[in-house]
């Protein structure tokens, strides 16, 4: 059992001393993971506005197929962005295939339908009487839909913030599209999956306890974002 | 060539799903004015402010603004008219913020903050404590009059109140009332009130609209009795009271219409009297008297058992007979009088 000690010991080590392997996965994951959360905010806030704030023929259809994507796993995006990325694929001469931008644009696929799912609800459960008191105080159309959203941004950061422990934590994109090269498309967890099949328990530990690290804070400002918006 | 009416309304319905909440066949209303609407909850009171204040277009008919067909897809329209809800919606930002919002969605941001502190003012905030404070931090009258310094900051011309101090306090309530008021002095506001407690507003009011049923039902102080009625001897209908009395009235159209009867159809005497056929003459007091403003005459409220009645009557009957509150009096009203809706 001293092995689970000893792993333990040691991932405090490399977390001390700023291993570089350590240090380059977490880099990783940073910059990777911001890429995606912001392309994913960028599609997904204004899609789920339009589908909560705006009706229109086959919005019901969007919506249910928006909410039927929030269960895709992520090996099966995984795949889909491999095909389209990889040199046969109809994307293939983009070269993404094994590059940070690939892994973004799998995990843009995983976060945008819960933004949109997330916003979408909170723009529908906005209050009855905002836009009557909106327009009474002279307010135009743009005012309207710039203001609403305003009123409903809590929710939409906790969107962000549900979006965004997700996309950190999966793996089966980072896995297939990344490659899992070593300093460079290598996140967290890919390193995590690859260090447990190598029997290295002491980094696997240590890029384990970083990642908690990071869900822990995601979690903490979702329950403070949350007491605010339910007053 | 005269100068057009405010509003002009004609033969105007509104419907909520196959449901008519509100039917006029012809109203005006004149600038500058105080215009009261009364009439019981469900009335068309609300309806009929949303179709004045241009945040619900009426289902057919004929809104004209100053002489001008409304159409709600002018957003210039609303720009001078505003309207103040019974439970207002505060943003969720600051109280400042609350206040400025109508003055920058206009671009009309010099001095904003002096202006929006006089407003906080007019509503009894002091700005220094209030102007920072979050929409949460307020009290359900504090939000009221918040909601009101955010109408009045922009000068309406225009101020529809839709039962403006029904859920607040009554310090609150009279400050509401005098900032409303303020705004027609000051700058010539029309104000439209709606209530269904009407007492109050027919001492402030140029003009009372009583409505029932989403319809004008006259002007003026009126009596709304509701059912059930039934026949009584004589080829008269009656209401039973408590403790055996009853009210008298001509056939009723079916046992659930309401009887709608002026004020001046209720008389009141210090001793009982004469009953002719048809009289119904019930015991009760003076709870509260007024000025009707415009005729000049007093206006009565009376108590007696579970009923109220509002009465109409000279100042010189009123001397005559030493009227005032609290006095034991005869009400009586006769069943030629009712109107059914």
């Amino acid at each position: 059992m001293s092995y689970i000690a000893d792993g333990f010991r040691q991932a405090i080590e490399l977390i001390l001393t700023a291993n570089p392997e350590t240090v380059s996965a977490m880099w990783t994951t940073i910059r990777v993971s911001s890429l995606s959360i912001a392309a994913s905010l960028a599609i997904g806030v204004p899609v789920g506005f339009v589908l909560g704030h705006t009706r229109f023929p086959g919005r019901k259809a969007i919506r249910t197929l928006v909410e039927t994507l929030l269960a895709l796993p992520t090996v099966v995006i995984g795949l889909l962005v491999y095909i389209l990325l990889s040199r046969r694929g109809p994307a293939g001469e983009l070269g993404l295939l094994f590059t940070l931008p690939g892994i973004a644009i799998g995990q843009t696929i995983l976060g945008v339908p819960i933004i949109a799912a997330l916003t979408a609800t909170a723009v529908e459960s906005l209050d009855r009487r905002l836009a009557p008191t909106l327009l009474t105080l002279g307010a135009r159309k743009k005012h309207l839909l710039l203001t609403s959203l305003w009123e409903a941004r809590f929710a939409v950061l906790i969107a962000g913030i549900t979006a965004y422990g997700r996309i950190v934590s999966e793996v089966g994109i980072s896995m297939m599209v990344g490659g899992n090269i070593k300093w460079h498309t290598r996140t967290l967890t890919t390193t995590i999956a690859l260090e447990t099949g190598k029997g290295e328990f002491a980094m696997g530990i240590a890029l384990g306890m970083v990642l908690i690290a990071m869900a822990l804070a995601v979690n903490i400002s979702l329950a403070v974002l949350k007491r605010r918006t339910a007053r | 060539m005269s100068r057009p009416y405010l509003y002009e309304i004609l033969n105007l319905s509104h419907y909520y799903g196959s449901h008519c909440a509100l039917h006029i066949e012809r109203l005006v209303l004149e600038e500058g004015t105080i215009v009261g609407l009364t009439g019981p909850n469900g009335s068309g009171k609300s309806t009929l402010l949303k179709i004045l204040g241009f945040i619900e277009k009426p289902s057919e008919g004929i809104l004209r603004f100053k002489g001008e067909p409304a159409e709600l897809k002018d957003e210039s329209l609303r720009s001078s008219v505003t309207m103040l809800f019974q439970d207002p919606y505060l943003l969720r930002r600051s109280v400042f913020e609350n206040v400025a919002f109508g003055l920058r969605v206009r671009d009309d941001v010099n001095e904003l903050a002096a202006r929006v502190h006089r407003a906080l003012q007019w509503v009894g905030l002091s700005p220094e404590r209030f102007a920072r404070r979050a929409w949460h931090e307020l009290s359900g009258g504090e939000a009221q009059r918040v909601a009101l310094a955010a109408r009045l900051v922009i000068r309406p011309k225009v101020l529809l109140l839709d039962e403006p101090t029904a859920s607040v306090d009554a310090a609150s309530a009279s400050m509401i009332n005098d900032a409303s008021l303020m705004a027609r002095n000051e700058w010539g506001a029309t104000l439209v009130i709606s209530t269904h407690d009407s007492f109050w507003l027919h001492a402030l009011a140029d003009e009372t609209l009583a409505l029932y049923d989403g319809r004008l039902v006259g002007s003026g102080a009126k009596n709304f009795i509701l059912g059930p009625w039934k026949p009584a001897e004589q080829g008269l209908w009656e209401k039973t009271l408590s403790e055996g009395r009853r009210l008298l009235a001509l056939p009723a159209p079916y046992p659930d219409a309401v009887a709608v009867l002026d004020a001046s159809d209720i008389r009141i005497s210090p001793t009982p009297p004469d009953a002719s056929r048809g009289d119904t003459v019930l015991h009760g007091s003076v709870t509260q008297m007024i000025i009707e403003n415009g005729s000049g005459r007093l206006l009565v409220k009376l108590a007696s058992r579970e009923c109220s009645f509002t009465s109409r009557i000279t100042q010189e009957q009123a001397t005559k007979i030493g009227l005032h509150p609290g006095q034991s009096v005869w009400i009586a009203l006769n069943a030629g009088a009712f109107q059914w809706f």
